[in-house]
């Protein structure tokens, strides 16, 4: 196991470290992996459907070997048709606080979209956002420890994310689905939304009920017309999570 | 001090003042003795010279801080499709937005392109002009806005080499005695978070200055794939962020936000610097000729020294941003003070980018036009004595790199071939050079 620790970066290493609680059901889960790199993440069954939902948020590890990557052939699809790659930031998206291990952040809705059509194109699997019932539904399940002890809030947080899985799993044995960084979900119609609350967020702010629409301010200080479509200058409370369908 | 009477807001309402009146002078014509209402009533038109995306977003940016009392009347670039783009995007946004619908005014026979745009929108009937094109081009055009008798908001940096900052610091000289406003996009110094702390660091929260860290460290950032047809010119002006004679390279283009701060706090610009950087990285000729890297110590009069670091390489540590420490305390100068006098900005956030001209408009409708030229003059040579310290190798001396015969400046008049310009090699890269130096 020590072996295998420390030849996974990233995802796999935290959520290997910081375990489910022994009183809660372990539940059924998979590591996944893109080829080329050696990024790892893990997907959990969502019990009472045919979802899998990611243990931790999106890292940046994860989200760098889509963004830094150019489309080649093993997207199973010819360059023409591949997912567009963001665009360089002008700054540090990550604000410096921390990288390797920890969400990905300043995110747009329609980055973290694409991203998800990145991954199923690599793995083969149908990887994209949690719709806002699919996450409401995991939240119900995951709740019922104190969010104080589980998530960075703003009391705790320091000003910062914190590296994925630092606090102990929940119910469901995911991490951070509350506090940390907030999650995309997809919505039918309208602005976009990020559910579970930050760690800029009180902490009873926090957990399955916490909800934000996107506004102007998200985005405020991008200086260039037309707006990044893929970075918001003014979010690093915005992060996502992933679920996989059958 | 007659020919400041061109514009339109200028020749109908700018009178003769008799505050500054000087045995011998003609007097520049101001606003001051208007009352605020006429002041206010009037509408600045405003040019756009060179339609960029930052072009496009500072025209946005001034009529989100002008409300009905500004319009964008006329645009120039030198590419016509960039024009074109700036155009349809800033229609889309008026069609979104009924303000902008009434602030954006450019017609066809406003939209220029070619190498002598900007003399075209310069020529038109405007009160005020945005400069944003490439910084290697500032100079020239920023002399020629302070001629025709433009209010100037112009994007930093303002000069790439040491010929340039003197030609600003001339025409903020000129700006300045025809009461005409200059303001820069260094936008924290417009930045109520940092304006709150300075004035604290200033009042000696930290007690005497002793030192400082500015960074700008990121990843790599965009490039324009060379296309079938385009010049040497074309070419290198299209990712003009990879040729030093364009952009002043990045130690200049985007890190001198941060020398900024630095002498913003300590009062002063630096009088001597010492610094390494490189290539390591960035090396496909794709990328011109710059650096990926740079770290320079900055040593400023009182003899406090500021470390500065710049970097864009993917897959490395990021940061950006600024600290200074002092006798009493330190400071992260976009937001607190921790020391002997504490301080953590709670104030109301405001998007710097609009209250640079909110602060610019202002101060053309009160008659007391802000001049930044100087200033930003002196930034940009504090950032070009860094970038000459690693590209040299050697200690680099404020008033001998002012002084220096050095001229980045391609002889090309316009479209053709241009070599790419060597890469910098400490010990042999001189300061006093041409473009191909």
């Amino acid at each position: 196991m020590r072996a295998l620790v420390r030849r996974l970066p990233g995802v796999a290493m935290v959520s290997l470290a910081a375990s489910c609680p022994a009183s809660a059901p372990a539940q059924e889960s998979y590591t996944d992996s893109v080829t080329g790199t050696l990024v790892r993440f893990e997907m959990v069954k969502v019990p009472g459907t045919d979802l899998w939902i990611g243990r931790t948020e999106v890292t940046w590890d994860l989200y760098d070997a889509f963004a830094l990557s150019r489309p080649d052939s093993s997207e199973g699809r010819s360059t023409v048709d591949a997912v567009a790659r963001p665009t360089r930031p002008y700054g540090a998206p990550d604000y410096g606080w921390g990288h390797a291990g920890f969400p990905v952040i300043s995110v747009a809705y329609t980055a973290a979209q694409a991203f998800g059509e990145w991954l199923s194109a690599k793995t083969g699997k149908k990887y994209r956002l949690p719709t806002e019932s699919e996450w409401e539904h995991v939240a119900r399940l995951a709740a019922g420890t104190s969010t104080d002890a589980l998530a960075w809030h703003v009391a705790n947080a320091g000003g910062t994310t914190h590296a994925v899985g630092a606090k102990p799993a929940d119910a469901l044995g995911l991490h951070d689905l509350f506090g940390n960084a907030a999650e995309w979900v997809t919505v039918r119609s309208g602005r976009p939304v990020v559910r579970g609350g930050s760690f800029r967020d009180a902490a009873q702010a926090i957990g399955p009920s916490a909800r934000a629409v996107q506004d102007d301010t998200w985005n405020e200080r991008d200086p260039q017309i037309p707006q990044s479509r893929w970075w918001m200058s003014d979010a690093p409370f915005v992060g996502f999570r992933i679920v996989r369908e059958p | 001090m007659t020919d400041d009477t061109s514009g339109r807001f200028s020749r109908r309402t700018f009178v003769k003042t008799t505050t500054m009146a000087t045995a011998g002078l003609v007097l520049p014509r101001t606003l001051s003795a208007l009352t605020p209402d006429a002041a206010s009533a009037e509408v600045i038109r405003i040019g756009v010279i060179g339609c960029g995306g930052r072009g496009s977003g500072a025209a946005r940016d001034v009529m989100r801080a002008g409300g009905e009392g500004v319009q964008i009347v006329a645009m120039g670039d030198l590419f016509p499709d960039r024009l074109e783009r700036a155009r349809a995007n800033l229609a889309k946004v008026a069609s979104e937005d009924a303000m902008v619908e009434k602030q954006f005014k450019v017609t066809p026979e406003t939209l220029f392109s070619g190498f002598d745009a900007y003399q075209k929108v310069l020529a038109t009937d405007i009160d005020m002009v945005i400069l944003a094109t490439p910084p290697g081009f500032r100079p020239v055009h920023l002399a020629a806005a302070v001629a025709a008798g433009k209010h100037i908001f112009m994007e930093k940096p303002v000069a790439v080499d040491a010929a340039g900052v003197r030609s600003v610091i001339a025409s903020a000289a000129a700006a300045k005695s025809k009461n005409l406003a200059i303001v820069a996009g260094t936008q924290r110094r417009h930045d109520p978070a940092y304006v709150s702390v300075m004035r604290r660091v200033h009042d000696g929260a930290i007690g005497e200055l002793t030192g400082g860290e500015v960074y700008w460290n990121q990843g790599g950032l965009w490039n324009a794939a060379r296309q079938a047809g385009w010049s040497d010119v074309e070419w290198q002006i299209r990712n003009w962020l990879y040729f030093t004679w364009a952009s002043g390279d990045h130690i200049v283009e985007q890190h001198i936000h941060n020398i900024d701060v630095a002498n913003w706090a300590m009062g002063a610009h630096p009088v001597r610097a010492v610094g390494v950087g490189g290539r390591q990285w960035r090396t496909d000729g794709a990328y011109g000729h710059i650096f990926d890297h740079f770290a320079i110590d900055f040593e400023y009069p009182n003899g406090a020294h500021v470390m500065s670091m710049c970097r864009q390489i993917d897959g490395t540590a990021n940061f950006v941003g600024e600290r200074f420490v002092g006798t009493r305390g330190t400071t992260d100068p976009s937001s607190r003070i921790t020391g002997q006098q504490s301080f953590t900005f709670a104030g109301e956030k405001k998007n710097p980018y609009v209250e640079e001209h909110v602060d610019l408009l202002a101060s053309i409708r009160t008659g007391k036009p802000l001049n930044e030229g100087q200033q930003v003059a002196q930034t940009t040579l504090s950032a070009i004595m860094g970038r000459e310290a690693a590209y040299t190798g050697q200690a680099i001396v404020w008033d001998e790199l002012l002084n220096a015969s050095q001229d980045l400046a391609p002889p090309q008049t316009g479209f053709g071939s241009l070599a790419v310009p060597p890469v910098a090699m400490p010990g042999t890269t001189k300061v006093a050079r041409t473009w191909n130096g």
